[in-house]
């Protein structure tokens, strides 16, 4: 279960307003689909798993549009991935406590095939097998790198560089200052030139 | 410095976006509509009853714990309330507390009539 919020709280009188409109539904609708394949990558990158990564996402847009319809349009993507992100960290506690349980009891979950990024990567059409090949071999660096970042500041490079999120939407997203958003991009972009310069120059 | 790695690190996740499989795309949809459907839906005490469910729970602990020998329980008792105070079915019970009010000054009445 997501942690709850005050900052993102709102009544359910507040949310009558406007969430049973069509024009309202026919918007959220229109935001979720620009948002969704997106939102999958960047979870699916967080977690490893698309099946994971899927239902993060859908539980994500279920609390959005129950919670905070009525919120302005221009404040469903920071809301949306502030969500989405809570739901990740909370996969990432729920995964630790499994993994020290399984521990207890003497099985390190072995019996999950572990997650092969080149199995997973996208095989867009009309580039040649090498291409593919490159651009494969490029981004399953590149998530392996995001991979060894801090969390924090994972995510806000992921927020700003992928979602294109502003400072202060990603901010939000995040629950912390623009303050704290800036170093934490900044110590990430260091940190990832520094792990992909071979790769990337 | 940070422009070419940004903006291949962007150029990289936009490819994966774009070549996600229609399996996987139709997923998506559905969960889409499945989370619109629940635009019309209320659900008034949800956001509190989780609350409402930890405080009871924790009074039945403290009277519990406080009062040994005052309530018998069978063994595992305890836990079963736990169990049953923190389910989803509890949250049935909360929405309809005046009705077990209600239920209460009934069987009191009838008691006292037969009494």
């Amino acid at each position: 279960m997501d942690a709850f919020n005050p900052a993102l709280a709102v009544s359910c009188e507040e949310r009558d307003d406007g969430a049973n409109t069509l024009q309202n539904i026919d918007e959220l609708n229109r935001f979720l689909a620009g948002i969704e394949r997106r939102a999958l990558r960047y979870a699916e990158i967080a977690v490893r798993n698309r099946d994971d990564a899927l239902d993060l996402v859908q539980n994500a847009m279920i609390k959005l549009v129950r919670n905070y319809a009525n919120k302005p349009e221009a404040e469903w993507s920071p809301l949306f991935y502030r969500i989405l992100q809570n739901g990740i960290r909370d996969f990432h506690r729920r995964q630790a406590v499994r993994g020290k349980v399984m521990a207890w009891f003497g099985r390190a979950g072995d019996d999950e095939p572990a997650y092969d990024p080149v199995e997973h990567a996208p095989d867009p059409a009309g580039r040649t097998p090498e291409e593919s090949v490159e651009t494969g071999e490029a981004m399953t660096a590149l998530e392996e790198a995001l991979q060894d970042l801090p969390a924090r500041q994972r995510e806000a490079f992921m927020l700003r560089t992928f979602e294109g999120l502003d400072v202060e939407g990603t901010a939000s997203a995040m629950g912390c200052s623009a303050g704290s958003v800036k170093t934490h991009y900044s110590r990430a972009v260091h940190r990832l030139r520094d792990t992909l310069g071979e790769h990337w120059t | 410095m940070t422009e070419p790695l940004d903006k291949k690190a962007r150029q990289l996740f936009d490819e994966s976006v774009d070549g996600l499989d229609a399996a996987t795309l139709s997923k998506l949809n559905r969960s889409r509509q499945a989370a619109l459907a629940q635009a019309g839906s209320r659900r008034p005490l949800t956001r509190w009853a989780p609350a409402g469910g930890l405080a009871a729970a924790a009074v039945i602990a403290v009277v519990m714990v406080q009062s040994p020998g005052v309530v018998e329980t069978p063994p595992g008792s305890t836990a079963a309330d736990f169990e049953i105070l923190l389910g989803d079915d509890s949250l049935d019970m909360l929405e309809e507390l005046e009705f077990y009010d209600w239920l209460d000054l009934v069987e009191a009445g009838s008691d006292a009539d037969l009494g």
